[in-house]
């Protein structure tokens, strides 16, 4: 951990801090012989505190004037989960319902119900790391890896924008894969994939994320909101029915997806009790311990500084009102006189 | 400007040259009669008792001889320190001054001669007045008093004042507020044994009755210029208040053992109450 100061030239004000080792900040009560007074051990030890404080609350002031601050640095975090890159569809069939309409009262779009259900996980998770990628035509990073919770909230809150154009999946999933920091050891990872169709992914592309999934070897989710009546996964080619990826982009989309020799489950949901259960059971898969580096942002510590200042005033002003003097007390004998003539 | 009358009865007999108005032991012509001495020893035709002279079978003539009154030189030693620049109920130099003017007044009126001497770390020569019978010049040095500067860390030549005085017996008034260590304090007082000394102590109610039950008080000490921060609070000053006393009470047993106990003159000069005192009432 190191620290830093804004403006460095504000501590040559820094020897005044040494002022209360010399002057008093009570009035001086001239006596006689100060050896009248008998020794006393908790006097002094006033006395010390008084000085200290003082020097304290000058000492603060000045660093308060320079500015200090913590540098900011990385730091290894331990947590029981994993990193867990978030793709999402924004096509514009995300905002219909299940059913394949457009919602209307109190229906749900998918999008929404599949916004809700994320919220929860997320929330669920208090140590994962999480990225958000989101696409259409082109892939969008929404947020990059973090465990900032208000950041990963705000992020999946707005996936049920009104989306646009077309599912275009292969460089959705090599964005989600640069979510992964490079390098390092193989930690828990998770690519979720939330979308309610596929598509064709170019053959060029494939090559290009055979080799990444190799790499970064991540497990790959596929929660798969179907929309009632359309293809499902699993779904075999009709007789007579060209088996193609453009014909059976589902079914082709999942051969790839088990082609590629990682952790792979595909889950198909058709309204959102069955969202609800796919996202517990991956909650429930993903559970190992993992390392991860955080980025902690350089930190002012002015506050600090003057939060020290002003308690050392604040004593300082109580020894203030409990100061006397000697001589002020003979007056103080002559006033309950002077009250009584006054009443 | 009012003047207050001190009288004084100095302790045993006066030994002096000059005729005054105290008990002494030199015999002298007038007076009070004393003893019967012989004419061979006291050879004054014009004292002779002739009934005594008439009732002695041995036929010795029988002179009177009476008591001769003398004048004692007063002195007042007056610490003049810093600590006595003190300014608590009452200025301290105020009380002085008052003192030692009422002193020379008094004394002069009864053919006594009166002299100050004040000390710091050096003999003020600025303020000394050898023994003199003028009232003016010797109330003149007295309110000098009133308005000199105390200063120095110590009276260290009041031993220096104590030579300047030696010689016959004299009524000396040491005036101080007797912040000393105690072995100049014995010092002191073995140097000035042959005198009638009366130590008066110049005390001040807001270094002991009225001190502050309660708060913090940053103590500055008039002569030596070291700080202390104090704590007060009522057991504190029941020992401040314990220790003071034990001061006055070493003070008096070293005082007494000089002769006079010392007097302590609080706030206000009290003549009536000093003039108790040096009368041995």
């Amino acid at each position: 951990m190191s620290f830093g100061l804004a403006s460095p030239l504000a501590l040559f004000l820094l020897p005044l801090a040494l002022a209360p080792l010399l002057f008093s900040p009570l009035r001086l009560s001239p006596i006689s012989s100060v050896s009248a007074a008998p020794q006393d051990a908790l006097s002094t030890l006033v006395a010390w505190a008084l000085r200290l404080l003082a020097s304290l609350a000058i000492g603060a002031s000045t660093l308060a004037v320079a500015g200090p601050f913590r540098e900011g640095r990385a730091i290894q975090r331990y947590g029981e989960g994993a990193e867990i890159s978030i793709l999402i569809d924004r096509s514009a069939s995300m905002n219909e319902t299940f059913a394949g309409r457009t919602p209307a009262g109190g229906e749900e779009s998918k999008a929404s119900a599949a916004k809700r259900f994320m919220t929860d996980f997320v929330d669920r998770r208090a140590h994962d790391l999480f990225g958000v990628t989101a696409f259409s035509t082109s892939p969008i990073m929404v947020m990059p890896m973090t465990n900032h919770r208000a950041a990963v909230r705000a992020a999946i809150q707005a996936i049920d924008r009104p989306g646009l154009g077309y599912t275009n999946i292969g460089r959705g999933l090599a964005m989600a894969l640069s979510q992964f920091p490079a390098g390092g050891e193989i930690e828990s990872r998770v690519i979720l994939l939330v979308s309610d169709g596929a598509a064709v992914i170019d053959p060029r592309i494939q090559d290009q994320l055979r080799a990444d999934f190799r790499k970064i070897r991540p497990n790959l989710y596929w929660l798969f909101l179907r929309t009632s009546g359309a293809k499902g996964i699993s779904d075999q080619p009709d007789a007579g029915e060209l088996d193609t990826p453009q014909a059976l982009p589902e079914r082709h989309l999942d051969l790839f997806f088990k082609s590629l020799g990682i952790g792979y489950r595909a889950f198909e949901a058709e309204g959102p009790a069955a969202v609800a259960d796919a996202i517990a059971e991956i909650d429930r898969l993903e559970r190992r311990p993992f390392r991860y580096v955080e980025r902690i942002p350089r930190k002012d510590l002015t506050d600090h500084s003057l939060i020290v200042a002003a308690f050392a005033t604040s004593v300082l002003v109580v020894a203030k009102f409990a100061e006397t003097r000697l001589k002020q007390t003979a007056r103080a004998g002559a006033s309950p006189q002077f009250a009584k003539r006054a009443a | 400007m009012q003047r207050f009358d001190l009288a004084y009865r100095p302790r045993g007999r006066v030994s002096n040259g000059s005729v005054g108005a105290h008990g002494g032991v030199d015999v002298g012509g007038i007076g009070v009669f004393r003893d019967h001495a012989r004419f061979i020893q006291f050879p004054d035709a014009r004292r002779i008792d002739i009934r005594a002279t008439m009732r002695d079978p041995t036929g010795e003539t029988h002179v009177r001889r009476f008591e001769q009154r003398n004048a004692i030189d007063v002195y007042a030693l007056v610490d003049l320190s810093a600590s006595m620049g003190f300014h608590g109920a009452a200025r301290r130099l105020d009380i002085v001054a008052d003192l030692c003017a009422a002193l020379a007044f008094s004394a002069t009126r009864i053919g006594d001669r009166f002299g100050v001497i004040a000390c710091d770390e050096s003999l003020r020569n600025d303020l000394l007045l050898p023994a003199t019978r003028a009232r003016g010049a010797a109330v003149a040095a007295a309110e000098r008093l009133r308005d000199a500067a105390p200063r120095g860390a110590s009276a260290k030549a009041l031993t220096e004042a104590a030579g300047l005085i030696a010689g016959r017996r004299k009524l000396v008034l040491l005036i101080s507020d007797f912040h000393w260590p105690r072995d100049f304090a014995t010092r002191l007082f073995g140097l000035l044994a042959q005198h009638d000394l009366a130590p008066i102590l110049i005390a001040d109610s807001t270094e002991e009755r009225d001190l502050p039950h309660f708060g913090l008080v940053e103590l500055d000490d008039l002569e030596s210029g070291a700080r202390r921060l104090v704590f007060m609070r009522p057991s504190l000053r029941g020992r401040w208040l314990a220790r003071e006393a034990e001061r006055r009470d070493a003070l008096r047993r070293l005082a007494l053992a000089h002769g006079r106990p010392p007097f302590v003159m609080s706030d206000s000069f009290d003549a009536d109450a000093l003039s108790r005192h040096l009368l041995g009432l």
